[in-house]
């Protein structure tokens, strides 16, 4: 029955229908499936099976991008208030966009993914100074500081990932977050995170995800 | 001859001297004034002496009546911008917060007297008067898909066009086509002779084919339907879209391909062939790092790909402010050397 599932599900994200991904999950749960299988079965290899697809596919869209955040953080909602226990979550993610930038769905669109990967993410919103994404990521004891850029100004300013890399240096915070960024600027230039002091980036949300994970799993080993 | 006559005879494929170099300058322009981005976008006369100064100082063939993207939904009630010092101001108050917002959502009649044209107007009158006989003026506007990005910001208009309700999608993009007509029409009636027609969801990185042909494609005809196509090319914000050209060309008859640095400008120029005009794009985003050398490998490099049997224009993206002074001057350079024509 779950390769049906499986299958049935992939085909919904894959055609971007989020109708059919909840009905999938509806007739998941009537066959007797918990929602932690839901969650750990279907969606979460869903997500990974549509990163391998869109590393693959030079025709991958956005909206395809879009809706298979949008279908896996919304579903996993609806599961998680279902849950026996709650879930233990691989880590804490803060997010925002740099200073001066108000473009939201770049953003948006990581924080889906890391949803349904139990990545837990506070969004700090748009325009975000430098300071704050330091001071969250503190008390929320976040692995990462995620920070998503459209313009270039808003990329390699003083006042974004710049000014974010110096303060953990003056505070002597630097073994303790890791940064990554993301947005149009960098998929132009993809040497430009090192020139504004990130330690990775990602090209997509969808890998952008799996680059936080993979952080967050390194500052926890240290 | 004069540019205007090199962009003609490229797009005609009449012989010229060199290929048109087509250089995209905006924000610099409050520099060159000696003002702040805010005073120098208040005043059309400023932002038409800073055009004129920036053409003058680095000799490229073009001039913007563009002042800034987020201008447009000014026009339809934006009364928010954010302006900065590094970069190009933004929309800061999206004019639609619920769907009730677009049955509300009014296009002026007569666009050219809604106060936010007085200064494009002004601008436009300068540039016509200097420049008009000689060079080409651009002007700037966003496809009705596009629109209600600025209007309802990105991240929402990509859930209504995903997920519906269809009725209120259409209504909104009724809205904003009509928009669009009104506005090729008042740039063309004002003097700009090349219309920038800014469709990124006419890429195929935004949407798949299905959606491009079935939602895309009629949108943007109704779009183009009523002004035609002269003077318009095909720009999706640098996205990439060799995939759509040949559907553009046979279904829109547009005759100038603005293409992505990240598309293959090879295959686009083959595609295109005699049959267009083919704009070969530098990544001005990666020459912010480059030095003057590696600026000039690159400029030959496209002018080498594209120029061949003519049909062929050399371009930037929205040139960021970071960009130097040096580097500009090398790319411009490089592009009329590399760009004659035997
Ligand atoms: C669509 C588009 C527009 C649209 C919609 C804009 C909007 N409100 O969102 C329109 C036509 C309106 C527009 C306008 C402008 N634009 Co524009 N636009 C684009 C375009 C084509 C795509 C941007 C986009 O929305 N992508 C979709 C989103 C989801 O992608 P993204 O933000 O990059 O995010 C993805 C990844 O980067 C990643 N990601 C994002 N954030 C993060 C964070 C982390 C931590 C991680 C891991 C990953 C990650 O995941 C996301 C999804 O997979 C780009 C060029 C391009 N090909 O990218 C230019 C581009 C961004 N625009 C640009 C500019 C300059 C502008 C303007 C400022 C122009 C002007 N002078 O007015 C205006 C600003 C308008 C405003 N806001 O007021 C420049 C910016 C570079 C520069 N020169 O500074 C670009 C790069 C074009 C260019 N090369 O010239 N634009």
């Amino acid at each position: 029955m779950l390769d049906a599932i499986i299958k049935a599900y992939n085909e919904a994200v894959f055609e971007t229908d989020k109708d059919a991904a909840f009905e999938v999950v509806a007739q998941a749960l009537a066959a007797g499936m918990t929602p932690e299988d839901i969650v750990f079965n279907v969606v979460i290899p869903a997500v990974e099976e549509m990163m391998s697809h869109i590393t693959k596919d030079p025709d991958a869209n956005l909206a395809q991008h879009f809706m298979t955040a949008q279908i896996a953080s919304a579903v996993t909602e609806k599961m998680l208030e279902k849950f026996q226990h709650p879930p233990e979550t691989i880590g804490q993610l803060v997010i925002g966009t740099a200073f001066g930038d108000l473009h939201s769905l770049g953003k948006r669109i990581v924080i889906g993914c890391l949803k349904a990967m139990m990545v837990n993410v506070i969004d700090l919103g748009v325009n975000v100074p430098a300071e704050r994404f330091v001071d969250e990521a503190i008390k929320h004891n976040a692995q990462v500081i995620g920070i998503s850029a459209m313009m270039v100004h808003s990329a390699i300013g003083e006042e974004g990932c710049r000014k974010v890399r110096r303060i953990l240096r003056e505070r002597g915070l630097e073994d303790r977050f890791r940064i990554v960024v993301g947005g149009a600027p960098y998929r132009f230039d993809e040497q430009l995170y090192k020139v504004v002091g990130a330690d990775g980036w990602a090209a997509d949300a969808v890998n952008g995800a799996k680059v936080i994970v993979d952080m967050i799993r390194e500052v926890k080993a240290l | 001859m004069t540019p205007l006559e090199i962009l003609s005879a490229a797009i005609a494929g009449r012989p010229a001297p060199r290929i048109p170099v087509f250089c995209n300058l905006l924000d610099q322009g409050a520099w060159e004034m000696g003002v702040s981005q805010e005073e120098y976008y208040a005043s059309g006369e400023m932002v038409a002496q800073g055009q004129l100064r920036m053409r003058g100082y680095y000799g490229h063939d073009n001039v913007w009546s563009l002042f800034y993207v987020g201008k447009e939904v000014e026009f339809l009630g934006c009364n928010k911008i954010l302006f900065t010092e590094g970069g190009a101001p933004n929309v800061a108050d999206f004019v639609i917060k619920s769907y009730d917002d677009i049955a509300r959502l009014e296009v002026p009649d007569d666009i050219t007297a809604h106060p936010a044209w007085t200064e494009i107007g002004t601008c436009l009158r300068i540039l016509k008067q200097e420049v008009g006989a000689t060079h080409p003026i651009c002007a700037y506007i966003t496809a009705s898909t596009t629109l209600p990005a600025l209007l309802m910001g990105m991240d929402k208009w990509m859930e209504l066009l995903l997920t519906g309700p269809a009725d209120i999608r259409d209504e909104l993009l009724r809205k904003c086509s009509i928009f669009c007509q009104k506005q090729i029409a008042a740039y063309r009636a004002a003097g700009a002779n090349v219309l920038i027609y800014s469709t990124p969801f006419g890429s195929t990185s935004f949407v798949g084919m299905k959606r491009f042909m079935n939602f895309s494609l009629p949108w943007m005809q109704k779009d183009l339907a009523a002004g035609g196509t002269a003077g318009i090319v095909y720009y999706c914000g640098m996205a990439p879209f060799n995939t759509v050209i040949r559907p553009v060309m046979s279904e829109l008859g547009i005759g100038a391909y603005y293409i992505s640095p990240m598309a293959d400008l090879a295959e686009a120029k083959a595609i295109i062939g005699t049959k267009g005009l083919t704009c070969g794009v530098i990544d001005d985003i990666k020459m912010i790092r480059w030095t003057p050398e590696e600026t000039r490998a690159e400029v030959k490099r496209i002018c080498e790909l594209g120029k061949q049997g003519g049909h062929f224009l050399f371009g930037t993206g929205i040139m960021p402010q970071a960009l130097s002074d040096q580097n500009i001057k090398a790319m411009l350079k490089a592009a009329f050397d590399y760009g004659r024509l035997e």
